[in-house]
C-alpha cells in the first residue's frame, strides 16, 4: 500500500470513475474548485461564481424572490401528485378532492398545494415590495421589472385557476364573480361599455356566446366547460408561461449585471 | 373596560373613520415632503423605525389579534383557515416595512455623515457563491418546508359543501388576495374595478421605471433620496392593497355589510344604502323638471366632470407645482404619471362621494354599460 | 431581376405572411368557441297560474331553473336570479320585501328594480307566454331588460 491516505467507503466513492464522471471538479476545498464547481453545474449555474458581499445578507435581500421560485417548484411537485388522483368534471371532482384527504396516503397534498400557493403570492409581494424598496428596478433593470410584475400577475392567475378545481361552494362563487367581471370588459365582454357599437344590423358580434368570458368559461355559466378550461390552464397553460418568463427573469438578472448594487 | 375597547375599535374601523385617519396619518409616517418630513420629527414618528419602534408596533398588532382571538366574534373570523394567510401577511408587510424603513433611515444618516451605505463594502469586497450563498439557500429551503409541512398537518384545506349555483353563500369572497379588488366592486362598476383599474395597476407598475427618472438610491435603502416615489408606492400598496384586504376579509359580513371586528355577523343587520345618481341630483332635486330622455344630455354634468378631472389638473399642475417634472419628464410620460396618479385617486374620491351624498354614479349610461 | 419586380414579389411575401399568421391566430381564437353548447333547454313550464299565490315571490323554480316568477293582480312575471352586478343568486327577504345579493350587497325590488347597492340595472325578465294547454311556459332565451324599455313588450308581462 503505497498511498495511505485514501482509505474508506466515502474516500473510495469520491474517487470512482462514476463520481468524477458526475462531479468533475471533485470536493470544492479549494477556491479553484469552489468556482469551476460552481461553473460546470448546470442548476448552480443561475448564479455567478462570486458575488458582492452585501449580496448574501438576508438583511437586503429577504430571500424573497428565492423563496418564490422554491414555492414554485414546490406547488409543481404537488400539483404533478394531485394530478394522479384528480379528475376534472362536475361528477367527480369534489368527491376526489374529498377523496384526496381520506382514501390517499400522505393526506396533506392538498394542503401543501394550497398553503404553498398563498405562501408563493405573499413571497412574490414581498419579492417585489424589496425591489421598489432597494430602488433595484431602476436602469438597467427596467425590463426585467416589467417580466416581474407579468410574473405578479400570473401568479395571481394561477392562484385565481386554481381556486375553482375542488368545485366546492367556495369555489364556484369566486369564479363566477371573477368570470363576470371579464364580461364587463370594454369591447370584448357582452356587457361591457361599446360592446353594442359592435354590431352588424341587428346582430351583435359580442353576445353572451361569443365574449371573453364565453372563451374563458367555455360555456354560459360556470359549469363542465369552465372547470375543464380553468384545469387545462391551471396545470399546463399557465406554468408553461410562467416557466418561460422565469428563464427570462433569471438569465436578466445576470445579464443586466446582477443583484443590484448601489452605485 | 374591555368591552368599552372593543366597541371603541368597532367604531374606528369603519372604513369611514379608519380610511380617513390613514389618509391623514400617512403622509406624516412616510413623509413625500420636506414640510411633512418637519412634523415626522417633530411628532416623534421617526422613532417608529427604531428598534424600539418595531417591538411597540409588534406588540400593538399582536395585542389587537390576540383581543380578537378571544372574542367570540372576531375569533370566529380570525380562525378561518383561509384567513391565515392575511395574519401572515399583515405581521410580514409590517416587519419587512420596518425593516426597509429602518435600513433607509440608517442609510440616510450615514450618507448625510459623508460615510457609504451599509451596503456597499467597495468593489474588492466578493464572497463565492460557492459555499457563502448555497448553505443561505439551503437553510432557507428547509426552513420554508418545515414551515409548509407544520402549516399543513396543522391546519386543513378548508372545503366547503359542494358547489350550487343556485345557493350564493352568504357573503360570498374572491380569494383573500382579489379582496382589494372586491371592496372597489362596492365603489365602482365591474368594468372599472375588475378590469380598468387591475389593468391600470399592472401597466402602473411596469411603467415605474421608465417614469421614475431619479437615478439616485438604486441597489441600497434609502427614504430621503426618493421619498415621494416612496411614498406614491406605499400608499397604493399599503392602503389601496392591503389595507382593502383587510377590511375585505375581516371588516364585510353577511350581505357585504360591513361589520365593525367584535361585532356579529348577523344576517338580520339592515343598512340602508339608497344611492343616487349624479343625474337625480341634478335634474330631479336641483332643477325639478326630470330626467332627459336622451342619454348624452341627460349625463352631461357628470361627463364634464369627469373630463375636467382628467383634464384640468395636468394642465394647471404643468404651469405650477409640477413644472420641473414636465421638463425633466417630456410630456408624454408626464400624461401617464398624471393620468396613473388621478386613476389612483378616484377611488378614494369615489368612497367619500359615497359616504357623503350617497353617490352611486357620476356618469350613469346603463343602456350601453357605461357607468362611472 | 430588376429590383422594381424584386420589391413587389417582397412585399407581396411580406402581405401573404401576414394575412396567414393573422389567419392562424384566428382560427385559434375561434377554436375557444364551440359550435354546439350541451346546456339544459332553454323553455319550460311552470304550472297554472292559479298554482302560484297572489303578491309572493315563488321560489320553486329557482334551484332548477334560476328563475323566480311573481304573481300580482294583473299577471305574471318571471325574473332571472342572476344579480346584474357579479352574476350571484340574490336571497328573496320577505321580511324586508326585497331581493338582496349576498355577494356586493345589491338590493333589487319585488318588480326587479335595484334600488340600492352596486347593481348597474334592473334584474333580467324572461319571456313568459301561456301554453296551448293553459300553462305558464318560460322562455329563458329571449330576456327583456327594463333599461331598454323592453318590459313594455307584450311576452315580457303575462296578463292573467
Amino acid at each position: 500500500m503505497a498511498d495511505k491516505k485514501k482509505t474508506g467507503l466515502l474516500a473510495s466513492i469520491g474517487d470512482s470513475q462514476i463520481w468524477k464522471s458526475i462531479f468533475r471538479t471533485g470536493v470544492p476545498v479549494t477556491r479553484r474548485q469552489r468556482m469551476m464547481g460552481v461553473l460546470n453545474s448546470v442548476f448552480l449555474h443561475l448564479h455567478p461564481v462570486r458575488l458582492p458581499k452585501h449580496a448574501v445578507k438576508l438583511k437586503y435581500t429577504w430571500c424573497m424572490g428565492g423563496l418564490s421560485f422554491f414555492l414554485f417548484l414546490v406547488l409543481t411537485i404537488s400539483g404533478i401528485l394531485l394530478m394522479f388522483y384528480y379528475r376534472p368534471t362536475v361528477e367527480y371532482a369534489y368527491t376526489d378532492i374529498m377523496d384526496l384527504s381520506e382514501q390517499v396516503p400522505l393526506g396533506i397534498m392538498r394542503e401543501i398545494h394550497r398553503w404553498g400557493a398563498h405562501a408563493m403570492v405573499i413571497a412574490v409581494w414581498l419579492h417585489m415590495f424589496r425591489v421598489f424598496m432597494t430602488g433595484s428596478y431602476k436602469p438597467p433593470r427596467e425590463f426585467n421589472w416589467a417580466v416581474g410584475v407579468i410574473m405578479l400577475f400570473l401568479t395571481l392567475l394561477l392562484s385565481f385557476t386554481g381556486y375553482l378545481l375542488p368545485w366546492d361552494q367556495l369555489a364556484i362563487w369566486a369564479i363566477t364573480v371573477g368570470a363576470n367581471m371579464a364580461r364587463a370588459t370594454p369591447f370584448l365582454g357582452h356587457e361591457g361599455p361599446g360592446a353594442s357599437l359592435l354590431a352588424i344590423g341587428d346582430i351583435n358580434l359580442v353576445s353572451m356566446t361569443s365574449d371573453i368570458r364565453f372563451a374563458l368559461l367555455g360555456g354560459r355559466f360556470v359549469g363542465e366547460g369552465a372547470l375543464l378550461r380553468f384545469y387545462v390552464l391551471h396545470c399546463v397553460g399557465l406554468p408553461f408561461i410562467i416557466a418561460i418568463l422565469m428563464a427570462v427573469h433569471f438569465w436578466r438578472v445576470r445579464k443586466d449585471g446582477g443583484i443590484s448594487t448601489p452605485v | 373596560m374591555l368591552d368599552g375597547i372593543k366597541a371603541f375599535l368597532d367604531i374606528l374601523s369603519k372604513p369611514q373613520i379608519s380610511f380617513t385617519l390613514i389618509i391623514f396619518i400617512f403622509p406624516f409616517v412616510i413623509p413625500p415632503t420636506m414640510w411633512f418630513e418637519k412634523w415626522h420629527r417633530k411628532l416623534g414618528l421617526h422613532l417608529l423605525w427604531t428598534r424600539k419602534g418595531g417591538l411597540y408596533m409588534f406588540a400593538f398588532i399582536t395585542i389587537i389579534l390576540l383581543l380578537g382571538f378571544f372574542d367570540e366574534n372576531f375569533g370566529k373570523i380570525l380562525g378561518k383557515p383561509d384567513n391565515v394567510p392575511i395574519i401572515i401577511l399583515i405581521y410580514s408587510v409590517f416587519f419587512f416595512l420596518w425593516l426597509s424603513m429602518s435600513s433607509a433611515y440608517k442609510n440616510d444618516e450615514r450618507m448625510a455623515r459623508g460615510e457609504k451605505v451599509e451596503e456597499d463594502y467597495g468593489p474588492d469586497e466578493k464572497v463565492l457563491v460557492w459555499p457563502d450563498l448555497v448553505y443561505i439557500e439551503m437553510i432557507a429551503l428547509i426552513l420554508m418546508t418545515v414551515f409548509l409541512l407544520v402549516w399543513s398537518i396543522g391546519l386543513p384545506a378548508p372545503l366547503e359543501e359542494a358547489a350550487n349555483p343556485s345557493l350564493s353563500p352568504n357573503p360570498a369572497k374572491a380569494p383573500w388576495y382579489f379582496l382589494g379588488l372586491q371592496e372597489m366592486l362596492v365603489y365602482f362598476d365591474p368594468w372599472l374595478a375588475g378590469v380598468i383599474f387591475p389593468t391600470l395597476i399592472i401597466v402602473g407598475l411596469m411603467a415605474l421605471p421608465y417614469v421614475d427618472d431619479n437615478p439616485k438610491a438604486s441597489g441600497y435603502y434609502s427614504f430621503a433620496n426618493r421619498r415621494a416615489s416612496i411614498f406614491i408606492f406605499l400608499f397604493g400598496f399599503l392602503t389601496l392593497w392591503v389595507f382593502l384586504i383587510v377590511v375585505g376579509t375581516f371588516f364585510r359580513g353577511p350581505n357585504w355589510n360591513f361589520f365593525g371586528p367584535f361585532e356579529e355577523w348577523s344576517v338580520a343587520k339592515v343598512v340602508p344604502l339608497t344611492n343616487v345618481n349624479l343625474s337625480e341630483y341634478v335634474w330631479v332635486k336641483m332643477l325639478r323638471i326630470g330626467l332627459p330622455s336622451h342619454p348624452l344630455v341627460r349625463e352631461v354634468v357628470g361627463i364634464v366632470i369627469v373630463v375636467l378631472y382628467f383634464g384640468l389638473p395636468p394642465v394647471i399642475l404643468a404651469r405650477g407645482k409640477l413644472r420641473g417634472l414636465v421638463e425633466r419628464l417630456g410630456a408624454t410620460r408626464y400624461a401617464l404619471v398624471i393620468f396613473l396618479a388621478l386613476s389612483m385617486m378616484a377611488l378614494p374620491i369615489k368612497m367619500y362621494l359615497r359616504w357623503t351624498i350617497n353617490l352611486k354614479y357620476i356618469i350613469a349610461i346603463p343602456e350601453s354599460f357605461f357607468n362611472i | 431581376m430588376k429590383r422594381r419586380k424584386f420589391i413587389t414579389w417582397l412585399s407581396v411575401g411580406w402581405l401573404a405572411f401576414a394575412g396567414a399568421t393573422g389567419g392562424f391566430f384566428t382560427m385559434i381564437i375561434r377554436f375557444l368557441f364551440p359550435n354546439v353548447l350541451f346546456e339544459p333547454p332553454q323553455s319550460f313550464k311552470v304550472g297554472f297560474p292559479s298554482d302560484f299565490q297572489l303578491n309572493q315571490v315563488d321560489e320553486r323554480f329557482k334551484q332548477s331553473q334560476a328563475v323566480w316568477l311573481v304573481r300580482t293582480a294583473e299577471g305574471m312575471y318571471a325574473l332571472s336570479t342572476v344579480c346584474t352586478h357579479l352574476g350571484c343568486t340574490p336571497n328573496w327577504l320577505i321580511t324586508d320585501n326585497k331581493f338582496k345579493c349576498p355577494c356586493h350587497g345589491s338590493g333589487f325590488r319585488k318588480s326587479g328594480i335595484n334600488f340600492e347597492g352596486p347593481a348597474p340595472r334592473p334584474l333580467e325578465r324572461y319571456r313568459i307566454v301561456l301554453a296551448e294547454d293553459g300553462q305558464v311556459l318560460v322562455d329563458k332565451s329571449v330576456k327583456f331588460q327594463y333599461e331598454k324599455g323592453q318590459w313594455d313588450s307584450p311576452e315580457a308581462f303575462l296578463t292573467t
